[in-house]
């Protein structure tokens, strides 16, 4: 403790120190002298002989102050020259802090993502022994549950320690105020003790409310509960109107009860879901055809993911004995919770982090070709202070000090483009990305800027820095007042930075070439319909308004037929679905007449409702047969429409109208439907790699109360948006006309993922480029103003403009091949990673390949151009003078 | 300038204190009473002696006070502390340690 204390009063006593130890060593120099001089030397001689006995005085007193002084207190004074120097080479400065601050900032953002999706933990506890529970066959590889099956599970499994089911099901508001639809989900009991969460009101349901007519319950969210209903602590008990019926408030989650996401009808994750009511279902359990309940469940401690799945597979082999017709054929799959929510998304992010990754190598290898050229700048500087004592240690910690006063200096600046960039990467996210809201710039990546800053900083700093204190102050000197030409060392250093920029901004050039090819060709694949001049829009009539088909079917008649009345519009219809919305409806285990599905193979296929006018509205072509008829009723003979890809799958080579098909097992004459028509496919997503066989019922027979409805217009659809909504409140003034919007519009949002990839990746593409040509340039500059002398003098001796400029374009070209050889080389073996991100595009696209390296060869010459220029107009005799 | 032996390392801290048992030094002093009760044969370097006394300053060992000369000059005289007598002690019989141990190791290596 004691020398801490003198340390600090000498602190605080620095002057007097200085002068103390001034004077203490004056006195000894003298006595040398003294004592020198009684020995007879010369008084001169003496002198000198005292002061070079004495030592270099700048180092012994640097050690002295080096014992008492705190080491912050030299890092202090490092610090304030290496400002010093940085403000007076402004240009120097600015170049490198702004490519520090976008490389940074991007990876900062980048890096934002990562952690809000990738590391962060769920939001349950023990979030990690969470599974979802899908089942798989042949035709089907992620199937949805069947309700009875979930309850065989939930009996008889061993590895869970508890199973629920949930299923997607809007519900509408209303009672108070405006009605509204809500996102809801119908559980089983259990769900929330699956989750690891529980009612901060009232409490979950049970397995009683899973019997239909045990009345009717809901269980609110935090934000539903405080939004429309004041946060009112006596909710539990009261009733809601939802979908006109009243529902008793049994529960209210509390705030952050996160959606675990899901596949059929996904809504996004976060706190998207607004009330939960009780799965309920009943029926014949022995017809187990229908899918659509999703499994989750919480593994018990000491079960693995593997142990749980081959036990659940045992059971569904058991299932599969009791039930041949339907649960045949099928396995479980178990899968990992977190994989489920971020498995997609998991290779896109580390392939944009290892692209925003080799945007910052290159600002690295870009800022230490700058200061390689401002160490060759300083090397009389450094030779000066090397000369005049300075230990070599200090002068490398004094250059990595200026590097480092860079690099978070554009770390810093990074941050706040990385704040602001966030944002703008949120909003460009698909809308079914996971975990978007977990997205911030929070303490992880306050630490990994830091850390990127720190690491950025010394790597860049390393070899110039390293380079600088090897300078010899003899020969620093005695180059007088110019700079002096790059060693053969220092000048294969900046070539071997600059064909590394060059071959990694190739990499990113020819990911983001194969990234653009893939959205192109996503969004010029032909859709199946005729995306342009449409406007769509979603209805949902209550069951209490509309109890009978006869008076649903009805509905939609007469809304579609005043619709297309309307001027303006060439045709209009209603469907059960738009394309690329993610409709995955499955009907199951009908029968085609005259043909036997193989076992465990039972025939499913997609199903959807339409209106006659709602092909010809999408512009879904007719292949062969017709479009249904207004005569298409609940009571004409039954008729569908197929598409094509169901014709293929269970009539290959067949004329298929005429044929017909059934649910019923014991088909009477009525029970028959007939395939009237085979209309075009529509794949379930753009990027799907076939379209799911399909077919249709006329509205007017199978009454779907949601439907979506489909306007063509002759001009800019969205003009009538408004005449939509007039027609709908015409036939009832209480229907919510919700997502009105152009079909142009859902074909953007289906291609918002590649176009995503491309954009990020595009955007550190061209920083790339920009940041490898200023690269090219920095060294072709430089060495042009290397070799003034010699270009003056080889214009002396007769060589024309022309051979200078080739020979610096040559110097120039051969670094930037061999870069783009290696880019693409490296390219070839980075393509394997971009092979699931990439659609219809091969991984070594020649096309990509050799546009980039055109377009690299052609940027760095460009790049080069300028002070290849100079090199032609140097002046053989003022080069010769300033030799 | 001829090449004279270096200390060993560690012990100029100790053979300042030595010789601040007899009377209070300034820096010079030092320096030429080591020189010259070795025989001329250890040199204290001015580089190493004036970080050295800050050393010990630091660690209480010695004082040190502005005093004249005989010449009437002003220097700075260093006084060995009571905590420095101690340490001297300790420095010395661990010297003598060391230097026996090193002893029985090259006489062992002789006979060998």
């Amino acid at each position: 403790m004691a020398p801490f204390f003198h340390k600090l009063s000498i602190l605080f006593r620095r002057e007097r120190f200085r002068n103390e130890l001034e004077e203490e060593m004056a006195f000894h120099r003298a006595r040398v002298e003294e004592e020198l001089r009684s020995e007879g030397m010369a008084p001169e001689a003496a002198h000198t002989a005292a002061a070079r006995q004495l030592g270099n005085a700048t180092l012994l007193r640097e050690k002295s102050h080096g014992v008492v002084g705190f080491g912050f207190e030299s890092i202090l004074a490092d610090l304030r020259y290496a400002m010093r120097q940085l403000w007076n080479s402004p240009s120097f400065t600015i170049v490198m802090l702004l490519t520090l601050a976008l490389s940074i900032g991007a990876n900062s953002a980048i890096f934002s993502v990562i952690d809000g999706v990738l590391l962060k933990t769920l939001p349950y506890p023990r979030a990690d022994r969470l599974v979802r529970v899908f089942l798989s066959n042949s035709s089907y590889p992620k199937f949805p549950l069947n309700p009875f099956d979930l309850r065989d599970y939930r009996a008889r499994n061993q590895s869970f320690e508890s199973i629920a089911g949930f299923t997607r099901g809007d519900v509408q508001l209303s009672g108070s105020g405006e009605p509204v639809r809500l996102n809801g989900f119908g559980i089983t009991a259990g769900y929330f003790h699956v989750l690891g969460l529980r009612p901060q009101l009232g409490r979950e349901f049970d397995q009683k409310a899973e019997i239909p007519g045990n009345g009717l319950q809901v269980i609110l969210s935090d934000r539903l509960w405080r939004s429309r209903f004041n946060a009112d602590p006596a909710i539990i008990g009261r009733k809601i109107t939802l979908n006109t019926q009243p529902f008793t408030v049994i529960g209210v989650m509390a705030a952050g009860t996160e959606h675990p996401g899901n596949e059929y009808h996904a809504v996004a994750y976060g706190e998207s879901v607004d009330v939960w009511w009780p799965f309920s279902f009943a029926g014949d359990p022995n017809r187990r055809g229908s899918h659509f309940v999703e499994g989750i469940a919480r593994l018990k401690d000491g079960v693995s993911v593997e142990q749980a799945r081959a036990e659940m597979n045992g059971v569904m082999t058991q299932l599969g004995r009791e039930h041949p017709n339907n649960d045949a054929g099928w396995t479980v799959l178990v899968i990992p919770l977190y994989d489920e929510i971020v498995g997609k998304s998991r290779q896109l992010l580390l392939v944009l982090l290892g692209a925003v990754g080799m945007v910052l190598l290159i600002a690295c290898a870009n800022a230490a070709n700058l200061l390689l050229v401002r160490a060759s700048a300083r090397q009389r500087e450094l030779a000066v202070r090397l000369a005049m004592g300075a230990p070599r240690i200090r002068v490398l910690r004094q250059l990595l000090t200026e590097s480092l006063l860079i690099s978070l200096a554009g770390g810093a600046l990074g941050l706040v483009l990385a704040f602001s960039g966030v944002d703008a990467l949120v909003s460009l996210l698909p809308a079914d990305f996971p975990r978007a809201n977990d997205i911030h710039v929070s303490a992880p990546v306050l630490a990994f800027t830091f850390l990127v800053s720190l690491i950025t900083g010394l790597l860049f700093g390393m070899a110039p820095a390293l380079q600088a204190s090897r300078t010899d102050p003899k020969q620093g000197l005695q180059k007088g007042g110019r700079t002096t030409t790059a060693t053969g060392y220092q000048s294969r250093l900046r070539s071997a930075l600059v064909i590394a920029e060059v071959s990694l901004a190739c990499v990113l050039l020819i990911g983001a070439g194969l990234m653009l090819r893939s959205l192109l060709n996503q969004m010029h694949i032909d859709p199946g319909f005729q995306q342009k001049h449409v406007l769509t829009a979603s209805l949902s009539l209550p069951h209490e308004q509309y109890k009978t088909n006869a008076a649903t079917g009805r509905f939609y008649d007469q809304l579609v037929g005043d619709l297309s009345a309307l001027p303006g519009v060439e045709s209009a219809g209603a469907g059960s679905d738009l394309p690329w919305t993610g409709w995955d409806e499955n009907a199951g285990g009908f029968s085609i007449e005259g043909k036997k599905p193989q076992p465990g193979q039972e025939y499913h296929a997609r199903y959807h409702m339409a209106t006659p006018g709602y092909f010809s509205a999408l512009g879904v072509p007719l292949i062969s047969g017709r479009f249904f008829k207004a005569s298409d009723t609940e009571t004409a003979p039954p008729v569908i429409l197929i598409n094509h890809a169901m014709a293929a799958r269970y009539w290959p080579g067949e004329n298929v109208v005429g044929k017909r098909m059934t649910f019923e097992d014991q088909p009477k004459e009525k029970d028959w439907m007939t395939v009237v028509g085979v209309v075009g496919d529509i794949k379930d997503q753009p990027n799907s790699p076939q379209a799911e066989p399909g077919f249709w019922w006329p509205e007017l027979y199978a009454a779907n109360p949601d439907m979506s409805i489909v306007m063509r217009s002759s001009s800019n659809p969205e003009l009538l948006a408004d005449a939509l909504r007039n027609e709908v409140h015409r036939l009832n003034p209480a229907l919510a006309v919700a997502d009105v919007q152009v079909l142009d519009r859902i074909v953007n949002t289906s291609v918002s993922t590649p176009r995503f990839a491309f954009v990020l990746v595009g955007i550190f593409a061209a920083l790339a480029i920009v940041l490898a040509a200023i690269g090219i340039y920095g060294v072709i500059a430089y060495s042009v103003s290397q070799r003034t002398a010699e270009f003056g003098l080889r214009m002396a001796l007769g060589a024309q403009q022309g051979d200078v400029l080739s020979l610096v374009l040559v110097h120039a070209a051969k670094l930037t091949l061999l870069g783009a050889a290696l880019g693409i080389v490296a390219s070839l073996a980075c393509a394997r990673v971009l092979r699931t991100l990439i659609f219809h595009v091969a991984p070594a696209d020649p096309a990509t390949f050799s546009a980039v390296g055109a377009l690299v060869v052609g940027v760095a010459l460009a790049a080069c151009y300028l002070p290849a220029r100079r090199a032609t107009q140097a002046d053989p005799m003022s080069a010769l003078r300033a030799e | 300038m001829a090449k004279k032996p270096d200390l060993l390392p560690g012990t100029l801290d100790m053979l300042i204190l030595k010789t601040l048992t007899r009377m209070p030094l300034h820096g010079y002093g030092i320096a030429q009473s080591i020189k010259r009760l070795s025989d001329d044969v250890l040199t204290v370097e001015e580089g190493s002696l004036y970080p050295a006394l800050q050393r010990l300053l630091l660690q209480g060992w010695v004082k040190a006070e502005w005093k004249m000369t005989e010449t009437n000059r002003r220097a700075r005289y260093y006084t060995l502390t009571a905590a420095g007598r101690k340490q001297l002690g300790l420095e010395v019989s661990q010297f003598e340690q060391m230097i026996t141990a090193i002893g029985r190791v090259l006489n062992d290596a002789q006979e060998a």
